[in-house]
């Protein structure tokens, strides 16, 4: 099938990029985390906006429904940061919700629609208990056929990480190596859930056991620690409790405007030079189960607008709902060959001092993952990097012009991929 | 959420599916669509016909759930089961003494069985159970 290469009708900018802490807030619903995020957003526009500058709200968000018994949350949002009676969509496509209402941010600025829109993405979790949070996360599953054999979430990355060890010859080491490394990430990660390295954590344990007068735990290093099923249970094997995200509250706001108007928001804009997004079939009809083919489409797509190659790529955020996600996602997205994510992560090249850094933010692992806020905060991430303005995790000896995010819905049913440039 | 009541319309709607095991084969590209589907998931075709799914096959890939679904008693074993001439399956196995059993490649076969307990009631449905190589 032929088809013509989609370009977008005009260039657009970010200039302005913001998140709430991720965390647990027992005190704070969907809409205060999402006014949190814009006041940190209108913070980082170098040359200041106005609330009248914005046309337009595009917001993700997976299950207010569900999580708090909210629908219709895109008009409250718009309410709650002063934006009414400005047009306030919500967009769900699951864990990807984020980064899908930044694609339909982008295209709204590409079609002449809109010159300022708003995108945003909120989610707040923690207000059910665990077991009700695994069964909202299963309705983005096929429910019919996929939740009545006792798949959970963890269950159907644990099933993809199953066969990427029989395929590849990982062992379980590899996926607690990505934990490890996103672990240490986050630890310089203000904002971030749990802004703990994993042998602090460790450490924490040995000195809690001290203190208690109770056995001394013998951890070695890291990995003899995320070996011990006691402190490291289980959940769905391969997959264990710090190969999983945590349940997170947390929003994270971008501003973004056609390109033509950017300077007079910011001195150093960020341009959004190839967006794609794909979907796919439900896990069990698709040919492979080793990588996630609507990451694959929405690579290209996003690679071919943006006239680049993954090498050309010097950092990205991508999608560790699960340890073994981010394997598959960056040879996905062909930063490293079929089968070899998981040697590139042992040999250090995904760490912040690598060749090719992969979430430094902490990830969704460390960061924490309100799930239809993630897309919009790895966005977050990018803008700071790419501005030199990570502080601490700031990636060291890079002058960084082009950057990525990868946001995946469910088990992939739906991929978003957006390439950002500095000029 | 995750599994409809056993009285419910949307249960009895899927009977075919779910006990008889009727999927569908696509006569233009060949595929295999498990539930029945109206248009071939693969290519688009409306040229379709009716598909018995076989009882046997080997196992793609399975994890051990630890933390399944509240109505099941850890620990399960779902798998995805690639099915003889194509098409696969997801389900459960049984008669496991350990989830150290199963492999990927092992043969299964099913069997009908108690899934889980709904609102007092018993689900029944597919399982796969180990086969011995011949």
């Amino acid at each position: 099938m032929s088809r013509r290469a989609r370009k977008l009708g005009r260039g657009v900018a970010l200039v302005g990029a913001g998140m709430s802490k991720f965390g647990a807030f027992p005190d704070k619903t969907s809409r205060d985390l999402f006014a949190d995020a814009f006041t940190a957003m209108t913070r980082s526009v170098d040359k200041g906006m106005d609330t009248e500058d914005i046309e337009a709200l595009y917001v993700g968000n997976f299950s207010s429904d569900l999580f708090e018994g909210q629908g219709h949350i895109a008009p409250i949002m718009a309410d709650w940061v002063g934006l009414v009676p400005k047009p306030a969509t919500r967009l769900e496509d699951a864990c990807a919700s984020g980064g899908v209402a930044i694609r339909e941010g982008v295209i709204a600025i590409a079609s002449g629609l809109y010159d300022v829109v708003l995108v945003g993405g909120t989610e707040k979790m923690t207000n059910l208990p665990t077991e009700r949070v695994t069964d909202t996360l299963a309705a983005a599953s096929d429910t019919v056929y996929e939740g009545a054999c006792g798949f959970t979430f963890p269950g159907l990355y644990a099933a993809m990480a199953t066969a990427y060890m029989a395929r590849h010859g990982a062992s379980v080491e590899h996926f607690m190596k990505v934990g490890i490394k996103n672990h240490n990430n986050g630890s310089l990660n203000p904002k971030a859930q749990f802004n703990k390295s994993i042998r602090d954590l460790m450490n924490s344990r040995i000195e809690k056991a001290k203190q208690k007068g109770e056995p001394v735990p013998e951890w070695s290093d890291e990995l003899d620690f995320l070996k011990d099923p006691k402190a490291n249970p289980v959940v769905a094997w391969p997959m264990r409790l710090f190969d999983c995200s945590p349940i997170t509250d947390g929003a994270a706001c971008v501003l973004l405007v056609a390109e033509d108007i950017a300077k007079n928001f910011s001195n150093d804009p960020l341009y959004i030079v190839g967006t794609g997004q794909g979907s796919d079939h439900a896990l069990h009809e698709r040919d492979d189960l080793t990588s996630i083919a609507a990451a694959r489409i929405a690579a290209q797509q996003a690679y071919e607008m943006a006239g680049v190659q993954p090498e050309d790529i010097q950092i990205a955020e991508v999608h560790d709902c699960f340890t073994i996600a981010e394997l598959v996602a960056i040879e996905d997205l062909g930063f490293f060959k079929h089968g070899e994510g998981y040697k590139a992560t042992e040999q250090g090249l995904t760490a912040r001092d690598g060749s090719k850094p992969i979430n430094t933010s902490g990830g969704l692992k460390s960061k924490g993952h309100p799930v239809g806020a993630s897309g919009v905060g790895q966005a977050v991430e990018i803008w700071h990097q790419m501005r030199g303005e990570a502080g601490p995790r700031q990636v060291p000896g890079k002058d960084i012009r082009l950057a990525l995010t990868h946001n995946v819905g469910a088990t992939g049913g739906t991929c978003v991929v957006h390439i950002y440039q500095r000029r | 959420m995750t599994q409809p009541a056993p009285a419910s319309p949307l249960f009895w709607r899927f009977n075919p599916e779910v006990y008889r095991l009727i999927g569908i084969k696509c006569k233009d590209c060949g595929h295999i669509s498990y539930p029945r589907t109206k248009i071939c998931h693969e290519c688009g075709s409306l040229n379709l016909e009716e598909y018995k799914l076989p009882k046997k096959g080997t196992v793609h890939t399975y994890c051990v759930n630890w933390t399944p679904p509240p109505t099941f008693e850890p620990p399960i074993t779902p798998v995805i089961i690639d099915l003889e001439g194509g098409g696969r399956y997801q389900g459960l196995m049984t008669e496991t003494s350990t989830p150290e059993d199963v492999k990927v490649g092992s043969k299964v076969e099913m069997v009908l069985r108690k899934v889980t307990t709904d609102r007092g009631l018993n689900v029944y449905g597919y399982k796969f159970r180990l086969v011995e190589e011949e």
